[in-house]
């Protein structure tokens, strides 16, 4: 799995476009700058309605009413962030598909997914009873607070792409190797 | 509602009071008034790097990065509640109440705001002698405090009126010039990280 991972990465790295973004300064840098921007869109925005299904904020403002209006702007903020997030691991696809973080990042993204289509699932079937309600109930409070809990591991995470302390290319222990499942280190990215 | 009119400011002491602020601050910033205190503020930079956050974020690159992605999260909640609630001045979200989501969304931006500032000292203590010989760290904090004291003294007041007191342009161009301030002071931030 990791050898076919690693090919993927090898075949995009070879395409000119991921070497013109990587060598481009402004072009690199300009969509790190716009997925780090949209967090205020898509994060910021997730994070008001998950605070005010925990009770913590505008308990007078309806929860499900909330939750629906702002559910579009913070959809088109997800989908930004996963297009600039693409485009990011295309220019580095070597070094990147074997970081630690990044496949931690992966994995929580997977869980943020499915909490998020369990959460909307449970909302919708309760929603008559507790809209005016300063807490959501309690299941909802859960899927809440996993959410909050899981997106700012996953911002943590995405911060320390960025460092080089478990790189392939250094000397690691046997589980991080097999986690960040290094084939050919950063020989090439 | 129970501004002073009476006042030589007019209805908006506040916001007059703060427009003279920022106007002095913009004024100071480009002027060689700056340069002298720029110098000056050296050794203040020196001295950040020697406190206990300056050691811990030069001796520790995981610490120095967990602050960085709580300050991010903060970033992304201030942003959030600035869209929410300048999205409903503009006409946004229109089934819900005017007043609950600006009154509600201004404690989530204070408390964001509180963060990011906590987070942001400790991080500048951490790299003080480098972002000080940078322009761009200069236009950051600059438009911090045009952020802030439009959010504090400007915006506020506007939206805190009835809004049957207020013109809807106006409110919809407070709206749009919150939106613009506080995606620029975002933006120099995450240029900081490229310099």
């Amino acid at each position: 799995m990791n050898q076919l991972i690693y090919d993927i990465a090898v075949w995009l790295d070879d395409s000119a476009w991921s070497t013109a973004i990587h060598e481009s300064y402004y072009l690199y840098n300009w969509i790190e700058a716009t997925h780090v921007l949209t967090l205020m869109l898509s994060l910021g925005i997730l994070f008001i309605i998950d605070m005010r299904m925990m009770g913590w904020v505008m308990p007078n403002v309806p929860a499900t009413r909330l939750a629906e209006r702002l559910n579009t702007p913070m959809l088109i903020g997800f989908v930004v962030m996963f297009i600039t997030g693409l485009l990011l691991f295309y220019s580095v696809p070597v070094r990147t598909s074997q970081s630690l973080w990044f496949r931690i990042k992966m994995v929580l993204l997977v869980v943020c997914a499915v909490n998020a289509y369990l959460f909307h699932k449970r909302m919708t079937e309760s929603m008559s009873t507790w809209d005016n309600e300063p807490k959501a109930p309690s299941r909802l409070r859960k899927g809440a607070l996993i959410s909050l809990i899981s997106w700012t591991v996953i911002v943590i995470c995405g911060r320390f792409i960025a460092y080089d302390w478990y790189d392939c290319e250094y000397d690691q222990s046997e589980l991080v190797r097999i986690i960040a499942g290094c084939v050919d280190g950063q020989t090439r990215f | 509602m129970n501004t002073n009119r009476a006042s030589m400011l007019g209805p908006y002491p506040r916001t007059a009071i703060s427009v003279i602020l920022l106007a002095l601050v913009i004024a100071f910033s480009f002027s060689g008034l700056r340069n002298g205190t720029w110098v000056n503020l050296l050794s203040f930079f020196e001295w950040m790097e020697t406190t206990p956050f300056g050691l811990i974020g030069k001796t520790w690159g995981g610490a120095f990065a967990v602050v960085e992605a709580f300050h991010l999260v903060a970033l992304g909640v201030l942003g959030g509640a600035v869209i929410f609630s300048d999205g409903r001045l503009l006409g946004l979200f229109s089934s819900l109440s005017l007043r609950s989501v600006v009154d509600g969304a201004h404690k989530v931006f204070n408390w964001a705001l509180i963060t990011i500032v906590a987070t942001g000292i400790f991080m500048v203590c951490g790299v003080a002698v480098k972002v000080y010989y940078l322009p761009v760290f200069w236009y950051k904090m600059l438009l911090l405090a045009v952020g802030t004291l439009f959010a504090l003294y400007i915006r506020k007041p506007i939206v805190d009126r009835a809004p049957e007191d207020v013109s809807p342009a106006v409110l919809k161009l407070t709206a749009v010039a919150s939106i613009m301030i506080w995606f620029t002071v975002a933006a120099a931030g995450r240029w900081i990280g490229f310099s």
